[in-house]
């Protein structure tokens, strides 16, 4: 640990803890922009000047450092300053205060002040930092350099008037997803961002790898942004809401951007042992399904060969009659590896306890590709929960989750399945399409018009990652919360709502009244998750042993 | 968005005095990125300039992205990326040369050569219509003892009056 005055406060910091990081842990602002904690640090935007003092507090000498690369460590006592800091900074004085100014001023020299029609607008530090440490005015009086705007690949423009050059999305780039597309062309005040183009400006190389949006996020400014959200809202407009990404068993750790209306945008949030500062852009931009016109509102039943919309009381007791006519050991129950643990719970303690089968399956989204980044990785598994689901499904005494083959198998002799989808786009193979053919009486929880809702006799509108409060364990037995963030569609439910309705249906004594309380239980009796309730979940996440 | 993207028909490569030269050079430096500058000259020296073709085959040879060596070719105005005539003048405009009267010089070689100076983002206005000259201006040559001064491709021309203009250019091989 390092002993350090920062301002008037005195403060211990560990070894190598950096002056931004420093004065953020105790509630000091050093502005910054090309400074970020997940990439290297060129010192280059020079607005983290700070006072560094040489000797003592006392005397004079000192010098203005850049916070970003200005680390801490603790001196030798000989080498104590004041006989007892290890560093003395001062992020207040008139001298940083008046550098700050300047540089602000020099940053928006070429810079068009279009707030009015940007996107960051509300959430960009170069509004912030203007208006908490700049000048009110300008003094430059020449023509401003106006830059082309910039179509870099499939889901980034670049307003590159709006450029500040801090060259974070350069750093990311060759850093974080070690594609290298991005660069600077030109020189000196004419300096742009841009992909390779050749000289009439046809892209070599475009910036299309599948952490690409991260640029976005990173952008202090509004010069870099996504196509998937521009003009949509503002930011002030948007509610936000913590949860977990469904698209792969990572579970990276995300903000969702909503109005009434539905999803608007997904952004990650720092976690540092999963996916630290970055995200994908298969989970940020794989959001549309949730507010598509194509989810499920009511439940459906098949009608004549067709599938046509139908009551809850209506579709509950057809499948209540359909269940009694069967032996206990004809009917197959799958659950999903896109559902929560509460889901799934409340599913095996309905198979177990209610239907006494023992035939427990597990469904979800086919593999995908794994993608490997120098600092980051994409899984090929595409569900967020398979450890989780596997794990609460077999935790009955004596349950064997079948999975694969196997299953299907078990499915083509079932006379009832109950199978719980909720994946957002999913073929069936043919295997499984033959297979659930053959089944006489077919039940399909999902949340849209899917290729297996079409299979089925009953269809009951489940609900999204975010319509539902639960947990996720990723695929390093990390334990984490998904809230409910909108309200599902018509009159579609949660999970373990439905199958809780269906066990009190055919006399069964599940009564759960929130998921937390389901948590609660699996906590009680699953083993490995005695710490895993939503109280210690909280924002942080549990890792299972 | 369009689709559109720079597709290399005929892909660059160094003919074999150039390898040869090349390999002898990467071994001078500690790195391969090091060695981009020599890298881009020997190329635009065999191609004339700097085509998409040649940043990606440079980029391949130095194990970079195409953006690296971009950002260098965009840098250094002595890099080329579209063509230029068989010689390049490059002449120096800064103080000494001003005070030497190097606009006389540039005055006539522009009525010279029929053509007016290039820019560094339109070489094709200070080329000659049978591609034989581009004329431009360059700021110090670090000759300013023998002032006004130019430069024919590598080789700097000292003291220039019009008459030892007509000179030279009479002397410069088709």
């Amino acid at each position: 640990m390092a002993f350090i005055k920062l301002n008037d406060l005195e403060i211990e910091v560990e070894d190598g803890t950096n002056i931004v990081e420093a004065a953020r842990q105790h509630g000091i602002e050093v502005p910054h922009y090309c400074y970020h904690p997940g990439l290297s640090r060129p010192a280059n935007c020079r607005m983290c000047l700070i006072d560094l003092y040489l000797r003592s507090s006392e005397m004079p000498e000192r010098q203005l450092a850049t916070g970003c690369t200005t680390t801490v460590r603790s001196a030798p006592p000989e080498r104590k300053l004041d006989g007892k800091y290890d560093v003395i900074v001062r992020t207040d004085s008139p001298r940083v205060i008046k550098a700050r100014e300047d540089i602000l001023e020099f940053l928006l020299v070429h810079h068009p002040l279009d707030c009015a029609v940007c996107d960051q607008a509300g959430e960009c530090d170069l509004q912030d930092f203007s208006y908490r440490h700049g000048h009110d005015k300008s003094r430059y009086l020449e023509v401003k350099n106006v830059p082309p705007k910039k179509d870099l690949g499939p889901d980034i423009l670049l307003y590159s008037t709006r450029c500040i050059v801090c060259t974070r999305c350069i750093r990311f780039c060759d850093e974080v997803s070690g594609s290298g597309e991005l660069g600077l062309i030109n020189r000196g005040s004419h300096d742009e961002i841009d992909i390779p183009r050749s000289h009439e400006g046809v892209p070599i190389q475009l910036l299309d790898n599948k952490l690409a949006g991260n640029v976005v996020d990173i952008c202090p400014v509004g010069a870099l942004i996504s196509k998937d959200f521009l003009f949509k809202s503002r930011p002030w407009f948007m509610k936000k809401q913590n949860s977990i990404c469904s698209g792969c068993s990572v579970g990276c750790n995300i903000t969702v951007e909503y109005k009434e209306d539905g999803l608007y945008r997904i952004k990650p949030r720092f976690h540092e042992d999963i996916n630290q500062h970055w995200m994908c852009d298969d989970g940020r931009l794989g959001y549309h399904y949730v507010n598509s016109d194509d989810r499920l509102q009511l439940p459906l039943k098949r009608v004549d060969g067709e599938l046509a919309t139908t009551q809850w009381s209506d579709a509950l007791s057809l499948i209540t009659e359909r269940i009694s006519e069967v032996e206990a050991e004809e009917i197959v129950v799958i659950g999903s590896a896109q559902g929560t643990n509460e889901d799934n719970y409340v599913l095996q303690q309905f198979a177990h306890d209610v239907l006494k089968t023992t035939q427990l399956g597990l469904f979800g989204q086919q593999p995908g590709e794994e993608h490997k980044f120098p600092q980051f990785t994409i899984e090929a598994d595409k569900n967020p929960n398979t450890a989780g689901a596997r794990t609460v499904l077999g935790s009955a005494n004596g349950n064997t989750v079948l999975e694969g083959d196997a299953l299907w198998e078990k499915v083509a002799d079932a006379k009832v399945v109950y199978l719980i989808s909720g994946v957002p786009e999913r073929s069936l193979e043919s295997t499984e399409k033959e297979a659930l053919e053959k089944v006489n009486f077919l039940i399909v929880q999902d949340i849209l018009h899917s290729e297996v809702a079409e299979l089925a006799d009953v269809v009951l509108p489940g609900t999204t990652f975010a319509e539902k409060d639960g947990t996720f364990t990723n695929s390093t037995g990390w334990v984490q919360r998904i809230r409910k963030t909108i309200d599902p569609p018509g009159e579609a439910q949660a999970d373990w709502e439905i199958t809780q309705q269906l066990a009190k249906q055919l006399g069964g004594e599940i009564d759960y009244h929130f998921a937390g309380e389901i948590a609660i239980a699996i906590s009680e009796n699953v083993q490995g998750y005695d710490d895993a309730t939503h109280q210690n979940i909280g924002d942080a996440g549990v890792k299972l042993d | 968005m369009s689709d559109e993207i720079v597709q290399i028909e005929t892909p660059f490569q160094f003919n074999e005095e150039n390898k040869r030269e090349f390999d002898e050079l990467i071994g001078r430096y500690p790195v391969k990125e090091a060695a981009m500058l020599p890298t881009l000259h020997l190329a635009q020296r065999q191609e004339g300039y700097i085509t998409p073709a040649v940043m990606k085959y440079v980029a391949e040879l130095l194990e970079l992205s195409v953006m690296k060596v971009k950002d260098v070719v965009t840098f250094y105005p002595m890099f080329f990326e579209e063509p230029v005539g068989k010689y390049v003048i490059r002449i120096c405009h800064t103080l000494p040369c001003a005070l030497r009267d190097c606009k006389v010089v540039l005055e006539h070689l522009k009525a010279k050569l029929g053509t007016d100076v290039a820019s560094e983002t339109n070489l094709a206005k200070g080329t000659t219509d049978d591609g034989k000259f581009t004329l431009m201006k360059v700021e110090c040559l670090a000759s300013c003892d023998v002032a006004p001064v130019i430069m024919v491709n590598d080789d700097l021309y000292k003291n220039l009056t019009p008459e030892k203009v007509d000179e030279l250019l009479e002397q410069l091989p088709n």
